[in-house]
């Protein structure tokens, strides 16, 4: 097991050193180097004080060498300077990941416990009502652009009922504490956990219905029955138990889901979460912020789904990885 | 009673697409989705004759009429009128004198040196407002239609209203349809064809190769995309050495987001034709033809590909909604198809500064992505139900 463990995260760090070069390379071709941008806007500056800059700060300097640079740095903990915000790396990172954590587990926590319900319940009555609408639920989350599902919510609950803020985190210039602190972030929170949720339960249904379903067909199912035990532990006990192994691997990968989605979510509704710092840095080409925070979501997204295989093992004793 | 149908009762043998197109005819969704896919695409094609018959084209400017309701009627203001006129006859001096000598042998205008030409004009516009069409078209003269053309901007008509720039909303909408499907379906074929490769490579030759194609799959699988998508849409393609050459001009925006789409989005076809490879290679069948001396063309031909195709076409169908989604979502962050080329995705983003002003202009293309989308899925599933041995019924 310890074996396993230290050969995945061993895998992680070659994957984020490759992705690492990769991106480091990728955003120097983005338009603006950092010199030319500041010295657009100033007009007295000479070529020769550009060339100065670049040389003093290893423009000139092939990739590979600035990206060894950049990675010494990086691994001594040092993140550099964030040019858009003017203050270091790491003040910023921190209570961004926070957010982020907030929003992603709250609408983890709902989409999964109401999507597998609603695909469970639809799995053991088939072909009933409840199980067509279900699915019409599932195939409409599935193919909704997360975007505009967020602009409908603003204009639902904002703009015509004013119930939730349209956008930000929390509430600018008052100073909360203890409870009322907690329900402003939550006003906050609602409407892009609700976006999200939405669309991710939408997933959970898919799965949990096909798994179930699958799982509810095995021959001890009929043992179950056959000998007399009640509906809730056949189907909790011997079934669920047994669904619950690919439901793990969707909602692992879905984790990505959950960052990714989160760009686009969190850009909508301003939150001020990891997702928006990712976009807003790489369009203001404050380039140290977004390699940190790029290295970050990677890390995230792999540290899930190895915690998804540990869990796996957990479930189902017939995996193993000693 | 339809002749498969006969068929299927009588027992008679049917082929597998036969098979595939009877049931997936009883997938109610699937039709439905058919359908109305079908009337997307013939809107989409139809675009440019849609555009004539309606007047107005999709980059058709107002400035000064934005945000219109559905159902408008704009009539442009005597300054916009004049300005027109006199554009086109400083343009071609030479054509609007033809045309008003033409004008002044029907009787319709008295030549007066006094008055300039576009005053004429403006004055002729003025004064005969039902019946000058047909005077116009009485003419039959290239100019005549010219001027026709130019009189038909005045008064336009706006079904779903303009957008900021004072654009028909519907016809961009109709327009941004065409880029739209166009992206997603030229994604999905492109990434079925990459992944046809790498697959058939990786199932074919097995070892090392095998390895290394399925680790690079699999790692890209593992990814959280959108933030990569983001960086790669950054990117100015001129600093790219190979790309920068090949791709210029108008259409760069669209070339680059669809080589970003594809370079994420091929895996899941790789995975599929490398397992169908795999199992179809070691199936008895094979082996049985393989003894009776067949060749390997024809055990690829007959065997491998029909068992290859149908999986892949699912793959192909579902991965046309999710190209449609990211295109939408990079449009959307401002990173994908760059105004004034309209779709769906950059509509919604410019409209979403604006509302509680022009909820419409929000609503419409987010409903036109959720339908076609919605559309690909239930094709999808409806195609996989019809292909999957294990759910047709006999």
């Amino acid at each position: 097991m310890t074996n396993y463990i230290i050969r995945r995260l061993l895998q992680l760090v070659v994957v984020m050193f490759v992705l690492s070069f990769i991106c480091f390379y990728v955003m120097t071709l983005m338009p603006g180097d950092p010199v030319d941008i500041m010295a657009s806007s100033n007009p007295n500056i000479t070529s020769e004080d550009i060339a100065r800059l670049k040389t003093l700060y290893g423009l000139d300097k092939p990739v590979s060498v600035r990206y060894w640079n950049w990675l010494t740095k990086f691994v001594q903990g040092d993140f550099g300077y964030s040019r858009q915000y003017r203050v270091p790396v790491t003040d910023i990172i921190g209570p961004r990941l926070i957010n982020t954590f907030i929003l992603a587990g709250v609408a983890l926590l709902i989409s999964v416990l109401i999507g597998v319900a609603i695909g469970v319940k639809a799995a053991l009555k088939p072909n009933s009502k409840f199980d067509y609408y279900a699915n019409l639920f599932a195939f409409a989350g599935i193919s909704l652009p997360s975007f505009w599902l967020a602009i409908m919510l603003i204009i639902g609950f904002s703009v015509k009922f004013k119930i939730f803020p349209a956008g930000g985190t929390q509430t600018v210039g008052v100073q909360l504490e203890g409870i009322a602190y907690v329900l402003d972030r939550l006003k906050y929170v609602i409407l892009p956990a609700l976006s999200l949720t939405l669309l991710q339960m939408a997933v959970y249904v898919r799965y949990a219905r096909s798994a179930m379903m699958e799982a509810m067909r095995n021959d001890y199912i009929r043992t179950a029955r056959a000998k007399g035990l009640d509906a809730f532990r056949v189907t909790w006990i011997h079934g669920f138990r047994n669904a619950l192994i690919p439901i793990i691997t969707v909602v692992a990968l879905s984790l990505s889901f959950l960052f990714s989605g989160a760009i686009i979510t969190e850009t909508v509704f301003a939150y001020q979460g990891l997702g928006k710092l990712v976009y807003d840095s790489i369009i203001a080409n404050d380039f140290n912020m977004a390699m940190v925070s790029f290295m970050i979501s990677i890390a995230m997204v792999q540290l899930m789904s190895l915690v998804a295989d540990l869990l796996y093992a957990y479930v189902d004793p017939r995996i193993s990885y000693s | 009673m339809s002749a498969e149908e006969k068929k299927k009762q009588n027992h008679e043998a049917q082929t597998m697409w036969q098979i595939v197109r009877t049931q997936f005819a009883e997938h109610r969704m699937a039709v439905l989705g058919v359908r109305t896919l079908f009337v997307m695409c013939l809107i989409a094609i139809c675009a440019p004759l849609i555009s004539k018959l309606y007047g107005v084209g999709p980059d058709d400017q107002n400035v000064f009429k934005r945000y219109q309701g559905a159902f408008t009627t704009i009539e442009a203001s005597r300054d916009q009128q004049n300005e027109a006129f006199e554009g086109f006859v400083t343009d071609s001096p030479e054509r609007a004198e033809i045309l008003l000598e033409q004008m002044a042998a029907k009787g319709l205008v008295q030549k007066d040196s006094s008055q300039s030409t576009e005053d004429i004009l403006l004055d002729f516009f003025d004064a005969r407002d039902e019946t000058l069409a047909d005077q116009l078209q009485s003419l039959n003269s290239s100019e005549g239609e010219q001027l026709l053309q130019l009189m038909s901007r005045f008064k336009t008509f706006h079904l779903l209203g303009t957008d900021e720039l004072g654009r028909d909303v519907l016809m961009r909408l109709i327009y941004g349809a065409r880029i739209s499907l166009g992206v997603g379906i030229l994604v999905a074929l492109a990434s079925a064809l990459v992944g046809l490769l790498v697959g058939s490579l990786a199932g074919y030759y097995g070892g090392w190769v095998d390895t290394v194609l399925m680790r690079i799959t699999d790692s890209l699988l593992a990814l959280p995309i959108l933030p990569l998508m983001i960086v790669f849409a950054a990117v100015e393609l001129k600093k790219v050495p190979l790309l920068g050459e090949l791709i210029t001009g108008q259409n760069e925006s669209i070339m680059k987001l669809v080589i970003i789409l594809v370079i994420f989005s091929w895996m899941q076809a790789a995975r599929l034709i490398r397992g169908s490879i795999l199992t179809v290679r070691e199936r008895e069948f094979v082996l049985a033809a393989q003894t009776l001396g067949a060749k390997d063309s024809m055990i690829i031909k007959t065997h491998i590909i029909p068992n290859v195709i149908a999986p892949l076409l699912v793959a192909v169908t579902l991965n046309v909604g999710n190209s449609i989604l990211w295109e939408a979502a990079l449009s959307f962050l401002g990173l994908g198809i760059q105004p004034p080329t309209p779709s769906w995705g950059n509509i919604l983003f410019n409209a979403q500064e604006i509302v509680h002003q022009a909820p419409l202009l929000a609503i419409m293309p987010g409903v036109l992505i959720f339908l076609t989308v919605i559309s690909f899925n239930f094709i999808g599933d409806g195609l996989q139900d019809a292909i999957d041995p294990k759910t047709i019924r006999r």
